[in-house]
């Protein structure tokens, strides 16, 4: 074939971003949560990454149950927005008041008991989840093959961003949520239900981890410990985006993706020690993230 | 002002009773029996394998209730390390100190193992590895408490590079977790396929827990090699080979792995078939002892037995008969002695314990993941056998003639 | 002698005795308490004090335990040597750490000290040619009190060691907190705005005692890798770090005392726990939710609390 070398490189060029976008999607699902949480409780939410856990496993029992997996698209999110939704009205509400790290700590405690809960369900071993037969397999692009599935990802994320910040900013619940996040005592006074406020975002992060969790779990497979590998990377995203922020959220993602895509193709050793100085320089010089409020 | 005094002494009565109590309560029902500790992962991401040591000793104990070791029964005491070295010593500890163990076991990570080990000589007590594969342990870090009853590392890469030397294949790709395992097995597996004039055309170390392989699957493909070396941890090697697969990568490129586990096969199902490597034991292996054995580990625990249940298994099997020839439970030092150069008839064929390094000189097998209508996943089908002599390296060292 | 003085008095007298009371495992258990009661108490400077909290205070553990087993092991230098060292390579990175972390409040703080926590995480389990990397450094040794000195290589001779040097900082911590500085520290906390507004500086005053709180869970580090015989990567995680902070809210939050209690608690419930239970993390983690949510002032606090009511 004419230009052999050149379809080669440029193929490969169009992979990495590819791979960086579903990397990108996969990391905005889970971190959008984190963010507003943050953004709108003040809550650093430890255990978020067991409600993405969660959510994998769910999905890995729906489609166990059902043979399919668009249903679990569906009907895992809204279950693990209520476990959280429950637990934070439980927990969580009662303590708003008091230092931050008392809402840290317990979200710790919360994080120690859904992980073993679901080792208790599940047992230790990973379970695996099979894409969709639409999504199966991989499209030819140019000199590669690329699979459907990290491009469905890709699709979700940004789907999904757009939905939630069009919700935040054009709807009524939306616009109470912004003004819970900036002022609670004032946003009370004017008649908002702040408490139910708190447990809707709450609810509405753990859905958008669950969520997270079965998009994942055809890539990853469903397995212990996903949700502290996941973690940190999530707060690497917020950190840069900006707390509280979705468009912050998307940028983050796109950032953390791309420096982990392009920094395993060619610096696989300092990838993540690059990532962590940036996000340092970042909390030093401009704590608030690219798309953060100053505070 | 008494209150508070009261209360302090109260709580740490308390406390120092609960943590006693146990030992009371374990007594009640024990006639002076042989005990076993495992200081084990039963919990987070490693739990698969504790609960292989588990399993197997659950099997033991079946296998051997009424008989015994001696006359006297076998007490097996299993505890959670969580995959963290400073808890291993600390349930170690327990068990030696507490609970008077003399034979530890199960341990899981090789940072957990080199951290035991290093402190028997001190206690007196002998860990057995049936899981470990850490070459330092039976080289620079060696103590004769210490007994590896199963492959080790450098022995997996050595049986795949056996297999290898003698195949077609020319251009090979090594993809290694960032951390001691999968360095020195790269290391070990390119110094003898070198050797063996094939050529390595890349090397890459992702951090352990990568979720996303993607950037190495298509450096692997660049590479144009024919097949891709992996010592990946369990959870990774699982998420590699099923993205491997997506991307269409093991077609063209063969996917070897230093050990074939039952469990990457449940996980990953029937994208991973054909991939060959090495397997601490396989289950089908062809021997009357061992259908017995998996016969027997399938009505007990419902699955097939993975490489550490059988490992396990032998491990424990053979410190019985040792403890028998050497008369007492009691005395670690004849133990010891009984057990250097003495030999077992294992499942999967004879093992012989060397007395220069305390590592069990055993078969090493080539296998090839494919499907068997008979069972519900894959399973590991033996492609070949060495004996082992050829696949043990020298005496306290990681290096083969 | 007053009331306060008299029990710190009696308590000393217990530890010095209980060596001879306790039994083997019981003794080790104790040790380990108070190892890790001396780095919550270390990290309790820092969150008490100034109301910082720190999500990397692990790493100065670890550094501690690094540098005290490197000095063992190929040095062979007696313990107090090793504590030296590895007490002071936590404080000498915890210096230019605290300074930079220290331009950032509340959770942007936390979050920086996070970062360069696994920074030195992950120098630690790569650079394997000294510390071993992920299979980390073991066969530490107990060596002796002095050169030429009696052995420490013993149960109760080592459990001296490290009662003594917990007792030692735990008097040096409140004398530091009853200081001039020590309140300063508090001014901060209490209102940090009014603090400036005063003409003060904070950033010095959090930067020091960052520094002074490494250096104590340097020490613990340092007891730590000879009592158990090795150091590892593990002992830097996050995880270690996240676990100080519930000993330090079990015990409470500025009390000094209180973590080490709340080391003592979480310590032993979990070794009760894991007996009983395989699931015992479910366990821990309500009792601590409980805790958190009914008693904020930790076991200490609210004892104290009662007791000025009584």
């Amino acid at each position: 074939m004419p230009h052999g070398g050149i379809l080669v490189a440029i193929s490969l060029l169009l992979e990495q971003l590819l791979n960086a976008l579903a990397l990108a999607g996969l990391l905005f699902l889970v971190s959008a949560g984190l963010s507003l949480v943050f953004g709108i409780l003040r809550v650093v939410n430890f255990a978020h990454g067991v409600f993405y856990m969660l959510g994998a496993y769910l999905g890995f029992t729906v489609v166990a149950l059902t043979g399919w997996f668009w249903p679990a698209l569906v009907i895992v999110p809204p279950v693990v927005g209520l476990v959280g939704a429950v637990l934070e009205s439980s927990t969580l509400r009662f303590i708003y008041r008091r230092l931050p790290i008392y809402q840290l700590l317990l979200t710790f405690g919360l994080a120690l008991i859904l992980e073993e809960s679901i080792r208790v369900l599940y047992g230790p071993t990973a379970k695996g989840v099979d894409p969709p037969p639409l999504l199966q397999g991989s499209i030819p692009l140019g000199a590669i093959v690329y699979p459907r599935y990290r491009l469905f990802l890709v699709v979700l994320g940004l789907v999904v961003g757009a939905a939630v910040w069009l919700f935040l900013k054009r709807t009524r619940t939306g616009l109470v949520i912004r003004a819970v996040a900036q002022n609670a005592e004032m946003a009370d006074c004017l008649g908002a239900d702040v408490a139910r406020v708190r447990t809707l975002v709450f609810g509405a992060a753990c859905a958008l981890a669950g969520l997270g969790g079965v998009a994942a779990a055809p890539m990853t497979t469903a397995y212990l410990g996903m949700g502290i590998g996941v973690i940190v990377d999530a707060f690497v995203v917020v950190v840069i985006g900006g707390l509280g922020s979705i468009p912050g959220s998307m940028a983050g993602s796109l950032i953390v993706g791309a420096a982990q895509t392009w920094g395993a193709y060619y610096l696989p050793e300092t990838a993540m020690v690059i990532m962590y100085a940036v996000m340092g320089a970042i909390l030093i010089f401009r704590p608030w993230g690219l798309f953060g409020e100053e505070e | 002002m008494r209150r508070r005094e009261f209360l302090a002494t109260a709580t740490v009565s308390g406390a120092a009773l609960a943590v006693g109590a146990p030992v009371f309560l374990r007594r009640a029902y024990a006639q002076n029996p042989i005990k076993i500790g495992l200081p084990t992962v039963l919990s987070g991401g490693n739990a698969q394998y504790g609960i292989q040591a588990k399993r197997a000793s659950e099997l033991f104990a079946k296998d051997i209730k009424g008989k015994g070791i001696l006359g006297r029964p076998v007490e097996f005491i299993y505890e959670d390390t969580g995959a963290d070295p400073a808890t291993a010593v600390r349930k170690a500890q327990k068990l030696v100190e507490k609970d008077g163990v003399k034979f530890l076991t199960g341990t899981v990570l090789s940072s957990e193992a080199l951290a035991v080990s290093a402190k028997c000589p001190e206690w007196k007590v002998i860990l057995m590895s049936t899981i470990n594969g850490a070459g330092a342990l039976t080289a620079k870090s060696f103590n004769r408490y210490f007994f590896r009853v199963n492959t080790s590392g450098p022995m997996g890469a050595r049986a795949v590079s056996l297999y290898l030397a003698e195949g077609p294949m020319k251009r090979l790709f090594a993809l290694g977790s960032d951390y001691a395992w999968g360095r020195d097995s790269v290391a070990s597996f390119s110094a003898q396929i070198e050797a063996a004039k094939k050529e390595v055309v890349g090397k890459e170390y992702p951090p352990v827990g990568t979720k996303d392989f993607a950037s190495y699957i298509a450096k692997v493909r660049q590479s144009k090699a024919e097949g891709v070396y992996l010592v990946l941890v369990g959870q990774d090697a699982t998420i590699f080979l099923k993205q491997a697969h997506q991307f269409g990568l093991t077609k063209d490129v063969k996917p070897i792995m230093e050990i074939v586990e039952l469990e990457n096969m449940k996980a990953v199902g029937d994208a991973m078939e054909g991939t060959i490597g090495s397997s601490r034991y396989p289950f089908t292996v062809d021997t009357p002892k061992n259908h017995a054995f998996v016969k027997r580990f399938h009505d007990m625990h419902g699955v097939y037995p993975d490489m550490f249940d059988g490992e396990t298994y032998e491990g424990l099997e053979w410190l019985a008969q040792v403890i028998q020839k050497a008369g007492t439970a009691d005395d670690v030092e004849k133990v010891i002695e009984a057990w250097e150069d003495s030999s077992y008839e294992g499942l999967e064929g004879p093992f012989f314990m060397r007395k220069c390094d305390h590592q069990a000189v055993q078969p090493g097998f080539a296998v090839q993941a494919v499907k068997d209508p008979k069972y519900p996943h894959l399973i590991p089908k033996i492609l070949a056998t060495f004996p082992g002599d050829k696949v043990t390296p020298k005496c306290r060292t990681e290096e083969f003639s | 002698m007053t009331r306060p003085r008299a029990l710190a008095l009696a308590a000393v007298v217990v530890l010095a005795v209980l060596p001879w009371v306790l039994v083997r495992y019981q003794l080790s258990i104790l040790t380990d308490v108070l190892i890790f009661g001396l780095f919550a108490l270390s990290l309790d400077l820092i969150m008490g004090y100034t109301g910082m909290v720190s999500f990397g205070h692990a790493a100065y553990f670890g550094l501690g335990a690094y540098g005290s087993a490197l000095v063992l092991i190929h040095f062979g230098q007696p313990i107090p040597v090793a504590l030296l060292a590895g007490a002071l390579l936590a404080g000498v990175i915890a210096a230019p750490v605290g300074w930079f972390s220290t331009r950032a409040t509340g959770i942007y703080f936390a979050m920086l000290t996070l970062a360069f926590a696994q920074l030195l995480y992950t120098v630690a389990y790569k650079w394997r040619d000294l510390t071993g990397g992920s299979d980390g450094i073991a066969g530490v040794p107990k060596t002796a009190l002095f050169w030429g000195g009696p052995s420490l290589a013993s149960p109760r001779a080592f459990y001296f060691v490290v009662a003594g040097a917990v007792v030692l900082s735990l008097v040096l911590c409140r004398a530091l907190t009853r200081s001039p500085f020590g309140r300063a520290l508090q001014a901060v906390r209490e209102n940090e705005r009014r603090f400036i507004a005063l003409g003060r500086d904070p950033r010095p005053f959090k930067l020091v005692v960052f520094v002074i709180a490494a250096v104590f869970a340097g020490l613990a580090g340092a007891l730590f890798a000879p009592f158990r015989g090795f150091a590892s990567p593990e002992v830097m995680f996050w995880v270690l770090s996240g676990q100080g902070l519930m000993m330090v809210v079990v015990g409470g939050i500025g009390t000094l005392i209180g973590p080490i209690v709340g080391a003592m608690v979480f310590i032993l419930v979990q070794e009760v726990l894991s007996s009983y239970t395989e699931h015992w993390m479910i366990f821990t983690g309500a009792i601590f939710v409980l805790m958190v949510i009914f008693l904020p002032g930790g076991l200490v606090g609210t004892a104290r609390r009662l007791a000025s009511r009584a």
